[in-house]
């Protein structure tokens, strides 16, 4: 009872710490990934490299006023930052960052939330996204936040739609909901050295997932949810000092479990990256480092895909971004989950 | 066994947000003035009640979303069930049977010009 008590608050430790540790690092790696791409410098001043300029940026957000104005609805003004960043920390309960292994003579797996029904549940409590947002909107009690609040949530509504088809394609093709099931089917080669990732039985999928990432974490090109010559800064307008930066930390979390998900479904999870497999064979162990190694090579190749499209793509109208959801690409997902749920019941004939 | 490690990451995740509300009301400056204390209208007099009324397109997003995401969601089983069964063909076909109401039904939406944001 007691060895289980300490598993189980190792794992949460563990899971919390690693995207909340790795949070400097990825703003920092979008700052500086933006200045590359602008061809000016970044912040480059504190500590080498500019590395603690996130730090310092924590240390000022804690000591900033925080203000609380009076025409706010004040229980829940205070409650939505924080039911936004619990939401995003939920799905990363069920993300395995490696593969079950034997140790302490019992089978260990590497995630809080053990369950045979892994993705439904990441999509379930992801999709809660849009309540601290919503909530935000309206507790504020400005006209910007709550359009910014009802542009936000109708946007993420709409993606939803085409990135659940990709899923049930995925879900149907796997045939299981268990992520572990999931990575296994995914671990084997073609020709001795294409990985047989989800991506390449489902490219049109892949695509769906990937923009309904964009829309679902309010990221470039389609943060409609702000605006400056608008709606200023949208939801969180009224937001200040730790408040405001638990919505920042919270778009970020949700980025990382989305791209996590997406890793999970198209790019093999926590399998390992080809040409590891000598080193992986020699011991359990090592071959459970270099899964954790994997998964973070491939989240970080997410994240700067993430800095890559921000700066390159611009962005969107709202009818266009409503109209590409609603029009183009549910009806696609649709169309793909009907080609492939046909295509695999006329094979098996 | 396995909510209870669930139950622990919520309540872990809860302290870890509420605590990092508390850093800043206690450490943060207090300097109140009114003027910061009013609606941010890009420093312009608030006019009006911010709980006006919202274009409606926004509310027939979220009614559309809702009927369509149940639809997503009664196919999730159906795409579990479909390898366990031995009778496929009849899974086939209630899937098909099934896409055709939604897409009568997506027609219906597009038709009607629900989604139509541009006038």
């Amino acid at each position: 009872m007691l060895e289980a008590a300490i598993e189980i608050l190792l794992k949460t430790v563990v899971i919390l710490a690693l995207p909340l540790g790795a949070l400097p690092l990825i703003i920092h790696v979008e700052r500086r990934g933006a200045a590359f791409m602008q061809k000016r410098l970044g912040p480059n001043r504190v500590g080498p490299f500019g590395l603690l300029q996130p730090l310092a940026d924590v240390a000022k957000f804690m000591f900033k006023e925080e203000v609380h104005p009076t025409h706010v609805r004040p229980f829940f003004y205070t409650a939505a930052p924080m039911v936004a960043l619990i939401v995003a920390l939920l799905p990363l309960a069920c993300i395995p960052v490696a593969g079950p292994i034997e140790a302490f003579g019992r089978t260990i797996y590497p995630e809080v939330f053990r369950s045979d029904m892994g993705i439904f549940f990441a999509f379930a409590v992801s999709a809660l996204g849009s309540y601290g947002i919503l909530l935000a909107g309206w507790a504020s009690n400005n006209k910007y936040s709550m359009l910014g609040a009802l542009r936000a949530c109708a946007q993420m509504v709409s993606y939803e739609l085409s990135l659940s088809t990709s899923v049930v394609a995925m879900i149907f093709l796997f045939g299981t909901n268990d992520i572990h099931v999931m990575v296994q089917a995914q671990s084997g080669y073609w020709l001795g050295f294409i990985p047989q990732w989800g991506v390449f039985y489902q490219p049109i999928a892949a695509m769906l997932f990937l923009v309904g990432i964009f829309a679902e974490s309010n990221r470039l090109p389609f943060d409609l949810a702000e605006g400056e010559s608008e709606i200023v800064a949208g939801y969180h307008l009224e937001y200040s000092s730790m408040k405001f930066a638990l919505f920042f930390m919270a778009e970020y979390i949700h980025m990382i479990a989305l791209s996590a998900l997406f890793i999970i479904l198209f790019f093999g999870g926590y399998g390992i990256l080809p040409g590891m497999e000598g080193l992986a064979s020699k011991s359990p162990y090592l071959l459970m480092l270099l899964q954790v190694v994997s998964l973070i090579i491939k989240i970080a190749c997410m994240i700067w895909f993430f800095v890559w499209v921000r700066w390159t793509l611009p962005r969107f109208r709202y009818d266009q971004l409503m109209n590409l959801g609603w029009e183009r690409l549910l009806p696609l997902g649709i169309a793909n989950l009907i080609v492939t749920v046909l295509f695999v019941y006329f094979r098996n004939q | 066994m396995e909510f209870a490690s669930f139950v622990v990451f919520f309540v872990i995740a809860c302290t870890l947000s509420a605590v990092l509300l508390g850093i800043s009301s206690l450490l943060g400056q207090k300097r109140k003035s009114v003027r910061e204390m009013d609606i941010y209208e890009s420093g312009v007099n608030p006019v009006g009640s911010a709980t006006r009324q919202y274009d409606i397109k926004f509310f027939v997003t979220a009614i559309l979303f809702l009927l369509f995401d149940v639809e997503i969601v009664f196919l999730l089983p159906w795409a579990l069930a479909y390898k366990d069964t031995t009778n496929q063909a009849f899974m086939i076909a209630g899937f098909v049977f099934f896409m055709v109401i939604l897409l009568v039904g997506y027609i219906f939406v597009i038709n009607s010009k629900a989604l139509k944001w541009e006038e």
